[in-house]
């Protein structure tokens, strides 16, 4: 196959495609369902998906750089039920509990960054194994039982500021924020340069070990606070807060246009695109009442055509064969 | 001579002793996860009960239990290690409905006793079934939430949470809530959502369903294990309030749960059946004393189903033996 011409059909299409598919999804669901397309539906779904956009934005630090994290719906996990036993327990106040879980989540994603740049192992499997060790002591912690919240924190999950839900705004600020470190600072350039070749990264003098580590403890850390969110949302923790979280959140990621090779892709609106999309199908499929299994198809389908896209690019940019995911994740 | 026969005699003694002594009798429990309090109490009232009739009986119950963590796949092979160990007896709460066929065979091809709890398999028969009867449980709730909606007078519109549909148990209740509300002339099911027992999608799911039916004025819930998270998801759309509001959504649910008598003594739930951990865990208990004893269970066509009760804001405070309100 010969790569895509710049100024074709094609490459306009690898380009904005997925911008399209989401306007004309939302097109679709607006005409055939009657609530879809209300401005209360439409804050119910940026409530929704705001966990998964605070998630996925940390996640695409580490996506940048080349590598990968599929520990942080465990993190979300483990963080929030240390924050949920705090106060259930142990009766310490809120904002304590909190903070706790924020400064585990950053503790845990700074562990899965020594393992995978000072002990050298690879990313796919060093957070794997944190993935599976983590969510089983947080099962361990919890008893594996749902866990209801205290009332005086129960109802922060729906509060809201002009009729937008609060963790909207807290979402939209930590992806501002997350932009920005991406586009406009020193680290967020140094993430594309070690995503878009190491060796070359290490050469012009990047410090790499230090970036990638952060890039981890970034990751945890936003893994915690999006674990909050989904924990205040539902109003109590449960054996199945976070979990196939990871595979969402990197889903979302490349959906949005993030590339699993490293070095490409954007925040804005790049992971937002991509977690609104997922969202979009659950709720407009939800609102269709759609077979249940037909939500996977869905989205297994989308997945696969953003993947496809994105190795269409990778080719184009890099003039070389498709290499599998896991090589380059490694 | 004296002196041996003396010896003999002792020797036979302690034979008969040792004879005499509780026998060991190990039970291999797998259970599909551990996502819930029914699940601990389970365990929990099994092995109390355990020591209790094993006591009686002249059994010695010992333990060897694993987790799936919601993966068929992975409840196979922890199944397959329990028949490795050449436990006695096993007993397993299915995550899959079908998958546990393939294990049930397994078991039965090594001699081992096989008791599935709480859900049935789709396909084999085991030695005993012993669980809940789901069906019957979500015909009372049903029948009792026509009833109560056409004394107030109510036209109620909807919105089904249903569990996983590789639960057989969640089958059986949307089944006859169907059958019963149906046909009713006062409720109709304007929409179902599957939840994967996921409170989160318990709570997305209602969010979504009241966004696309704005005139929805009731629920069922397939189990009120996650009621926080509905609960959290009618506070969003400002739908949560006690009976006798003009936003009072009517709420039959299944199981009550802790957090579901609590919401029944405030007046947001409205009916639901009980699902007594206690009784279901008693009768397995008892067919494993007969299994170890040698002698056949007892249950009907092979089936110890255990009936729940009806549990309304009425009676929640004065029902008995109602394991999840908190004076039990």
């Amino acid at each position: 196959m010969t790569a895509i011409a710049q100024g074709t059909l094609g490459h306009w299409f690898t380009r904005n495609g997925f911008l399209l598919i989401v306007i004309a999804l939302f097109l679709f669901f607006s005409i055939v369902t009657q609530h879809f397309a209300s401005v209360a539906n439409v804050l119910a779904m940026a409530h929704t998906m705001a966990p998964l956009v605070i998630i996925a934005s940390g996640l695409a630090l580490v996506v940048f750089t080349g590598k990968l994290d599929i520990s942080v719906g465990s993190i979300a996990f483990l963080s929030s039920a240390i924050a949920v036993l705090l106060m259930h327990d142990a009766g310490v106040n809120a904002p304590l509990a909190f903070l706790a879980a924020l400064v585990t989540g950053a503790l845990l994603g700074a562990l899965n960054g020594f393992v995978v740049v000072f002990l050298g192992i690879n990313p796919l499997i060093a957070t794997l194994g944190s993935m599976i060790a983590l969510r089983g002591v947080a099962l361990q912690l919890t008893n594996a039982i749902l866990i209801a919240l205290p009332e005086s924190v129960r109802g922060l999950g729906n509060a809201t500021i002009g009729g937008v839900f609060v963790d909207v705004i807290i979402a939209a600020v930590i992806l501002i924020v997350v932009h920005v470190l991406h586009r406009r600072t020193v680290f967020g350039r140094r993430l594309d340069a070690i995503g878009n070749g190491e060796d070359n990264a290490i050469r012009i003098g990047i410090p790499v070990p230090q970036t990638v580590f952060l890039s981890f403890v970034a990751s945890g850390f936003l893994a915690s606070v999006g674990g909050l969110i989904g924990l205040l949302q539902v109003g109590a923790i449960s054996s199945y807060l976070g979990k196939g979280m990871e595979f969402t959140a990197v889903a979302a990621i490349v959906v949005g246009g993030v590339s699993l090779f490293g070095g490409r892709g954007t925040i804005l609106p790049g992971v937002l695109l991509g977690a609104f999309a997922f969202t979009m199908i659950a709720n407009g499929l939800n609102q269709m009442s759609a077979d249940p299994y037909a939500y996977k198809l869905v989205t297994g389908g989308l997945i696969f055509i953003a993947m496809y896209v994105d190795a269409l690019r990778t080719r184009r940019l890099r003039r070389i064969p498709i290499r599998p995911p896991a090589q380059a994740a490694s | 001579m004296r002196t041996l026969t003396i010896a003999a005699l002792a020797g036979l003694a302690a034979l008969a002793a040792q004879s005499a002594a509780a026998k060991d009798f190990v039970i291999g429990l797998s259970w599909n996860a551990m996502d819930n309090q029914l699940p601990v109490k389970w365990q929990e009232y099994m092995q109390s009960e355990g020591k209790t009739q094993g006591e009686a009986a002249g059994v010695n119950f010992k333990w060897v239990i694993n987790v799936a963590d919601a993966n068929p796949s992975r409840q196979a092979s922890n199944i397959e290690d329990l028949i490795n160990q050449n436990v006695n007896l096993i007993i397993a709460r299915a995550e899959d409905a079908s998958a546990v066929a393939a294990s049930i065979r397994a078991a039965k091809a090594a001699n081992i006793p096989f008791i599935t709890f709480d859900r049935q398999s789709k396909t084999t028969k085991p030695t005993v079934h012993v669980g809940g009867d789901s069906y019957d449980q979500a015909k009372t709730t049903a029948e009792a939430f026509v009833a109560l909606l056409k004394e107030k007078g109510v036209q109620g519109k909807c919105i089904e949470l249903q569990g996983s549909l590789t639960d057989i148990n969640a089958v059986n209740r949307s089944k006859a809530w169907h059958e019963v509300t149906d046909k009713s002339g006062v409720v109709q099911t304007l929409e179902s959502v599957p939840t994967e027992w996921n409170p989160d999608l318990f709570r997305s799911g209602t969010v979504n369903a009241f966004r696309a039916h704005p005139d929805a004025n009731c629920m069922f819930l397939a189990s009120d294990f996650a009621l926080p998270a509905v609960q959290s998801a009618l506070e969003s759309v400002g739908k949560w309030a006690k009976r006798g509001d003009s936003n009072h959504v009517w709420i039959a649910s299944q199981d009550v749960f802790p957090e579901a008598v609590k919401a029944m003594q405030d007046g947001y739930v409205d009916d639901g059946t009980s699902y007594d951990a206690y009784a279901h865990a008693k009768e397995a208990i008892r067919q494993a004393v007969l299994i170890a004893k040698g002698e056949k269970p007892d249950c009907p066509d092979g089936n110890c189903l255990v009936k729940g009760r009806l549990v309304t804001q009425e009676n929640v405070n004065t029902i008995q033996n109602l394991w999840s309100r908190p004076d039990k």
